[in-house]
């Protein structure tokens, strides 16, 4: 009997994405996130849970491009060679995280240009990319916003006149507009009221499945965990402590800290 | 006969670290195979391990040691060692799993839960529409709730659902934990003609049916894994 059947043998994608090894951030003598490492490919969603401080956040910075990592090496196969991130020159790197990433910040304010019309906050990205024709560039805003259930009519509003669920939407439509292969999500439902959170993880669930995006997307809440993600790193002190597809991780934790999370939500 | 599943010395231990590190061996030394076109129904008294079992060979409980090779693609993959995107290619194409209850997700339509097997293994929009409405009405569910989302749907609406899910375009392994359980005469009885027809056409199946009569209606085996009960 055969036992080690490669992804490949399989057909399945032949490299990563994403390849990240032994990233690290200190301030002084505390942990941000220590010794992570992990590889993510096309079209997978991983998840990163645990509690406020356990360096969710500041591992999703260095990820991201944000906040450069004092150890390990974050490596990008876009098309052709790897690219080490943060080896590479400041403008690559931020060219890098305006056409082939997207970040979906947790506050839309962050994501968002609010004194700039929503049609505009869609465009923006598009010129970024390149794209020069305008009718074009208005039409495709206007695609997406209807795609993230915002009325045509309010294109030339401000987000500043939507509500936080609204803007939450508008944000997402800004980051996808421009066909990015890798999205980072921090927090993407947090503050939002349980039913529109409801409405923007079907919407996200249903975005990620029909464009093949690959994501990495922090959160607390274990329900959009299950929802959302393929694979689960469970951190504690900056360190990751259980790791494994979603459903394994949430239903067969085997780790204390796990077991702890699972067992002090009602039902996931 | 093509082996579909083959255990090979598998056992499980659960270590409740947060109740004093409690461990509860579960079962031992299990081994078994299962063919194409079988039926095998577990059994043993409740708390004997039947449901983690078969949640061990879906690859949602990771058992403490041993292997389980899965057909797939024709080739025997353990799934115990697989990697995460292995593991979620298999139970796309070959591995399915049938509870009693359905994970609702907001605003997804009972058509749209049963239609997205289909999809998701290249069958086009329209051909998996008709597919699924004609399994919805075969199983009984009213037409004015396809439509909607099953959140609201009565305990047996949503079951319905769920198993129309699993039968629409059944996978080669059928993993079925109390299908029937709150279902009425006719529709139990619906079930057990759709598991019978996956298994003519070539599906594995390992089943827990607390209900006798279809539990004798549809298996071709029986596992007692009351004789792997760990010694505590």
């Amino acid at each position: 009997m055969t036992q080690h059947v490669s992804p490949q043998d399989l057909g399945i994608d032949p490299d990563p994405l994403l390849s990240v090894t032994g990233v690290g951030r200190f301030y002084g003598e505390r942990i941000g996130c220590a010794d992570v490492s992990f590889d993510l490919w096309p079209g997978e969603v991983l998840g990163i849970v645990g509690e406020s401080g356990s360096g969710k956040s500041t591992l999703l910075r260095c990820l991201a491009g944000i906040d450069a990592p004092d150890a390990g090496e974050v490596l990008f196969r876009g098309s052709g060679q790897p690219l080490d991130i943060y080896s590479v020159a400041e403008q690559d790197r931020r060219r890098l995280m305006r056409t082939a990433w997207g970040i979906v910040h947790q506050n839309p304010r962050d994501g968002l240009r609010m004194d700039v019309s929503a049609g505009g906050n869609v465009g923006e990205r598009l010129m970024d990319r390149g794209d020069r024709h305008y009718g074009k560039i208005r039409e495709r805003a206007l695609d997406w916003l209807t795609r993230v259930e915002i009325a045509e009519n309010r294109i030339d509003d401000r987000p500043r006149q939507f509500s936080g669920g609204m803007q939450q939407r508008l944000q997402i439509a800004r980051v996808l507009v421009s066909e990015p292969k890798l999205v980072f999500m921090d927090e993407p439902t947090g503050g939002l009221d349980v039913s529109v959170q409801a409405r923007l993880l079907d919407l996200l669930r249903v975005l990620v499945r029909d464009l093949g995006l690959a994501a990495i997307i922090v959160t607390h809440d274990l329900a959009v965990a299950r929802l959302l993600t393929d694979r689960l790193m469970v951190m504690k002190d900056g360190r990751v402590v259980e790791q494994g597809l979603t459903d394994q991780v949430l239903d067969d934790p085997h780790h204390a800290y796990t077991q702890l999370l699972t067992s002090a939500v009602l039902s996931v | 006969m093509t082996t579909m599943i083959h255990v090979e010395n598998v056992a499980k231990t659960f270590t409740l670290h947060n109740q004093g590190g409690v461990r509860l061996p579960v079962f031992d030394n299990v081994n078994f195979s299962v063919e194409a076109g079988e039926a095998l129904v577990l059994a043993g008294a409740s708390g004997a391990g039947k449901s983690s079992l078969l949640r061990i060979l879906y690859g949602n409980y990771r058992p403490s040691s041993g292997h389980i090779h899965i057909t797939h693609a024709g080739r025997a993959i353990d799934i115990v060692a697989a990697v995460p995107r292995t593991v979620l290619d298999i139970r796309r194409r070959t591995l399915g799993f049938v509870s009693q209850f359905l994970r609702v997700i907001p605003r997804v339509s009972a058509l749209d839960i049963v239609r997205d097997p289909l999809l998701a293994r290249g069958v086009s929009p329209d051909e998996a529409s008709e597919r699924a409405k004609a399994i919805l009405a075969r199983l009984n569910l009213p037409e004015r709730l396809w439509h909607l989302a099953p959140a609201t749907f009565s305990g047996g609406e949503q079951q319905r659902v769920n198993i129309a899910r699993s039968f629409v375009d059944p996978a080669p392994i059928l993993l079925i934990d109390e299908p029937t359980a709150s279902l009425d005469a006719a529709n139990r009885d619906v079930v057990v003609d759709l598991i019978g027809e996956a298994r003519a056409n070539g599906s594995a199946i390992v089943g827990i049916f607390h209900d006798e009569a279809v539990r004798e209606r549809v298996a071709t085996r029986y596992l007692d894994i009351t004789a792997f009960r760990k010694a505590a």
